[in-house]
């Protein structure tokens, strides 16, 4: 194995880490404020990324500038789906919000099937590239990192630093603490899942301008993220991030092993149950 | 004045009642306190004043509005605020977070620095523990930041669910002390207490609630006299 091909999948595989973190985030965001695993999410990220693209195609929007319209028309979508799909089973027990998610899953699916079939799209994006010896680094996946970075920050600071985070922490701890100090729980629940469907949709928008993609394209991230989110622990943020480097990283090195392609999920999924077997509290949980 | 007015009130778990038509006030200013054994139905009481658990029958009035289906958080907002049993704090955020979270309404935001000096003033013990995780505090430390996050809200009318529960002696008989300043701020409060001798001795007026019914109510030293009252709650 030489050098420059192992630095080049080592950075590679970081570089994608980060946007693998940023999809991950939304589904532990929405998790850990109100234990609900949204099956929905895979589908959401491919809807981030044919917003995106739409945005490009019909207004000739700039993908960076639809990121932030995309965003917006996320937390917008999240409030919506919160209160039509999820609200409503919120104490139910969990395989009913599994069931609720799921049938928002397949009503995207099947509706983004009939309109865009299933054919690949792509965004046609270019930023140039970075060259320092045998690692070459495209300005799209730089750009991405960096906006995966700024989006993780501004959500730290949103929970630790605002009181409407500070709110959503506290309902998470104890919803019904929050009701008892004046704190309108529905509408912070609702509030959370607009972020989270707002950070998966800019997740999407982002990995559209990396890589090709169709409508069914989320379910590959979903995955990911469900590895990703145990291996940072459930709800915690900044773990997500650092998770999404860790399976970054496994992929970068996973294509200059000798083992096949195909075996890379093998590989991902035998991480996610040793996690869960030794320390389900994931990696980086506090607790 | 009557601050809070509870008329008639019956609810419970799904099938079981527990509550069977019971009437209470709370006058303004004064501390109103509730004795009973447990299972009497103390708890259940404040949970559907607060409206965390519904009410079957019956109404609940605050400051004159009725506010029986009035949902938990607006409550807070208009005043009635209750420092529940075990605590409920936001184990995972700082004690300052915690009394942040307490001045969400909008009235307690804007003096939310004086409220949070008074608050101080009375508990000193909470500056200097103002930036731990509220989990890690003892369990008195623990009740303090629950009647401090109570006050940050610059409640109307502070209800205490079991304030002594599972606390030393020496703890109690501190918290008591913060009643009592509380009260001779003229402060209308509920307490409902297993330590029937202490809110007995510090409380205006007492209710003694048996099977979910007013057995018994007067000024709390005349209740303190009652025979009953001293068999049953006091162990003389």
């Amino acid at each position: 194995m030489n050098i420059d091909a192992l630095s080049a999948s080592i950075v590679d595989g970081l570089m994608i880490g980060f946007i693998y973190g940023l999809a991950a985030m939304g589904l532990t965001l929405i998790f850990g404020v109100m234990r609900v695993v949204n099956l929905a999410h895979g589908p959401v990220i491919a809807v981030g990324m044919f917003a995106v693209l739409l945005l490009a195609q019909n207004l000739g929007l700039n993908p960076y500038l639809g990121l932030v319209i995309v965003m917006l028309l996320g937390l917008a979508t999240g409030i919506g789906m919160y209160f039509i799909a999820v609200h409503r089973v919120i104490d139910a027990p969990e395989l009913t919000t599994l069931l609720a998610t799921f049938s928002v899953n397949l009503m995207i699916i099947g509706i983004g099937t009939v309109l865009f079939s299933t054919s690949p799209r792509a965004l046609d994006v270019s930023l140039g590239s970075v060259r320092t010896g045998a690692v070459t680094i495209l300005g799209t996946k730089l750009v991405a990192d960096l906006i995966a970075v700024i989006a993780t920050v501004g959500l730290y600071y949103f929970l630790y630093r605002t009181r409407a985070g500070k709110s959503v922490r506290a309902v998470a701890n104890n919803r019904a603490a929050a009701e008892l100090m004046g704190i309108n729980s529905t509408w912070i629940l609702a509030l959370s899942f607009g972020i989270g469907i707002a950070l998966a949709m800019g997740s999407g928008s982002l990995l559209a301008t990396l890589f090709s993609f169709t409508i069914l394209s989320g379910t590959v991230y979903e995955v990911k993220s469900f590895v990703i989110v145990v291996l940072g622990g459930l709800g915690n943020p900044v773990g997500a991030l650092l998770g999404g480097i860790v399976i970054g990283l496994l992929e970068g090195l996973a294509t200059i092993s000798p083992l096949p392609v195909g075996w890379v999920p093998v590989i991902e999924f035998g991480v996610f149950v040793i996690i869960l077997l030794v320390r389900p509290t994931g990696l980086f949980g506090a607790r | 004045m009557i601050a809070l007015d509870v008329q008639r009130i019956e609810s419970g778990y799904g099938e079981v009642q527990i509550l069977w038509g019971l009437s209470l006030a709370l006058e303004e200013g004064r501390l109103t306190t509730i004795v009973g054994a447990n299972g009497s139905g103390k708890t259940t009481l404040l949970r559907t004043i607060m409206g965390l658990i519904p009410a079957w029958k019956g109404s609940v009035s605050f400051e004159g509005r009725d506010v029986t289906h009035l949902s938990t958080h607006k409550k807070a907002q208009m005043g009635l605020v209750l420092v529940p049993e075990a605590r409920q704090l936001f184990t995972d955020m700082t004690v300052l977070e915690n009394l942040e979270m307490g001045a969400t309404p909008a009235r307690a935001r804007s003096e939310y620095r004086q409220t949070l000096e008074w608050v101080f003033d009375l508990l000193p013990r909470l500056k200097e523990r103002m930036n731990q995780r509220a989990g890690t505090l003892s369990g008195g430390e623990q009740q303090m930041v629950a009647i401090a996050r109570g006050l940050m809200s610059k409640p109307k009318a502070l209800m205490f669910d079991e304030l002594s529960l599972g606390l030393s002696p020496v703890m109690v008989m501190s918290l008591f002390e913060v009643i009592v300043k509380l009260k001779q701020q003229r402060l209308t409060m509920l307490l409902v207490e297993q330590n029937v001798q202490m809110a007995l001795a510090v409380s205006d007026y007492a209710y003694v609630l048996s099977n979910g019914r007013v057995e018994l109510e007067g000024e709390a030293k005349k209740v303190r006299e009652m025979e009953a009252v001293r068999k049953a709650y006091l162990g003389l």
